[in-house]
């Protein structure tokens, strides 16, 4: 049967065009194709590594950032602590230091009115010896000696302490 | 594609005056139609050398076509080979990388490398060839024994080779004695083991060729019946079934080159593999 037997002819044509197909498509195609394909996988596979090796990195970034930010907090706070207490101090001391001033000065002050009132006691005694001295001379039309001044002085001086 | 199925069963009903003319030649209707239409034709008639005829048929025509087609095709997208293909080199490059990715990567591994032409080019070849018995005047040139043959020879040279390349001539000849066989068993296994390896690639040739010339013969003979009926009202239904055949035959075409790269690569395999 003509169907099943295979001519030589043919045998021999398919031969030809399909080896020379097989080094021409070689050639041009599959070399080239391949070649490009294993580029295009290893060109992945490289971006994918280094999208991990990336990422790891933004990672540990992440955290140095957090860390130092924790510290930074850590440290502000610390730091509002200390200045609040050394403020606190501080307050403590001027308020204090305040109330001591303010009571040297009362005192002082108090000293001081206490001697201008002894001298002012005084002025006012020797005013009042000297005017009743005149006032007596003027009243006896004599003078009188230390020894009646004295006297007269002393008398005045127990009425006036009775006075006061 | 309902166009050109149409187109393909009016370009074989136009051949079917041509039929009447070859059945009376053959005989029987029928079959003389049919035969008429698979055989190959010398186109262009050179003369017999030492009893082979080296005449151009038309199967040998088609071969050059789709031979041409490859290489322009595949020259033109991959001129310039770029990461991001686009076009036609994304198209082709689909299928190459999945005849690398499904087909040969996992059957060769690592020696993928030095076969994957052979394969590649096998495939697009006979892909073509089984896809070209489809298109108006177009002629299937792996509906022709010897064009299988020949590719299933392709197959067991490039078997051998691999495996003498892998385990020298003598590693090779050791494989067709299996291990941990009985010494008297080894007069049964060594004759059973070369057959296995010239049957394989036998059945490779007619797995195609069956395959490929089936489905022609059913279609035709479906127009046929058109004729034996001598009647229009009948044509609708042949009609029909050659429309759902025909969409089966593209199928085939693609499964059938598919299925002659997988075994072509699972025998090479075969035949790299240090143990049976």
């Amino acid at each position: 049967m003509e169907l099943m037997t295979p001519s030589g002819g043919t045998i021999f044509w398919t031969t030809v065009t399909f080896v020379i197909l097989l080094l021409l498509l070689g050639k041009f195609a599959w070399r080239p194709i391949l070649a490009m394909l294993d580029e295009r996988e290893s060109r992945i596979r490289e971006s994918l590594q280094q999208a991990e090796k990336a990422r790891i990195a933004a990672q540990q970034t992440l955290a140095e950032q957090d860390q130092i930010l924790e510290a930074a907090r850590k440290e502000a706070q610390e730091f509002l602590a200390k200045s609040r207490k050394s403020a606190e101090i501080t307050k403590e001391e001027i308020i204090k230091k305040a109330g001591t001033e303010a009571e040297a000065l009362i005192t002082k002050a108090r000293r001081e009115i206490e001697m201008s009132r002894d001298k002012a006691m005084e002025d006012i005694r020797d005013l009042a010896v000297e005017l009743s001295m005149n006032a007596t001379a003027q009243l006896i039309g004599k003078s009188l000696d230390a020894k009646d001044h004295q006297a007269l002085i002393d008398d005045s001086l127990t009425k006036l302490g009775k006075l006061n | 594609m309902i166009n050109q199925i149409v187109e393909h069963a009016t370009d074989q009903s136009a051949t079917l005056q041509h039929a009447t003319e070859a059945a009376a030649e053959h005989g029987e209707s029928g079959v003389g139609f049919i035969l008429h239409h698979i055989l190959a034709h010398p186109v262009i008639h050179l003369p017999t050398i030492y009893g082979v005829d080296f005449s151009i048929t038309n199967h040998v025509i088609m071969m050059w076509i789709i031979s041409a087609v490859l290489v322009l095709s595949f020259g033109i997208a991959f001129r310039k080979p770029s990461l991001v293909p686009r076009g036609l080199a994304n198209a082709l490059e689909s299928l190459v990388l999945y005849i690398r990715d499904d087909v040969i990567l996992p059957t060769l591994g690592h020696n993928a490398r030095a076969y994957a032409p052979y394969l590649l080019t096998a495939f697009f070849f006979i892909m073509l060839c089984n896809l070209a018995g489809l298109v108006p005047y177009g002629a299937t040139a792996t509906g022709n024994i010897a064009v299988t043959g020949t590719m299933a020879i392709m197959t067991f040279i490039v078997v051998q080779v691999a495996g003498v390349r892998k385990h020298g001539v003598l590693g090779y000849l050791k494989m067709f004695s299996p291990p941990g066989v009985p010494f008297l068993l080894q007069f049964i296994m060594v004759p059973v083991e070369v057959i296995s390896m010239i049957t394989k690639h036998f059945a490779l040739a007619i797995r195609l060729f069956a395959n490929m010339i089936a489905g022609h013969i059913t279609i035709l003979a479906l127009m046929s019946i058109i004729f034996i009926f001598k009647n229009w009202l009948i044509a609708p239904f042949p009609l029909a079934i050659i429309l759902f055949s025909s969409l089966l035959e593209i199928l085939i075409a693609l499964i059938q080159a598919y299925v002659f790269t997988i075994l072509s690569a699972v025998f090479i395999s075969a035949s790299l593999a240090s143990e049976h």
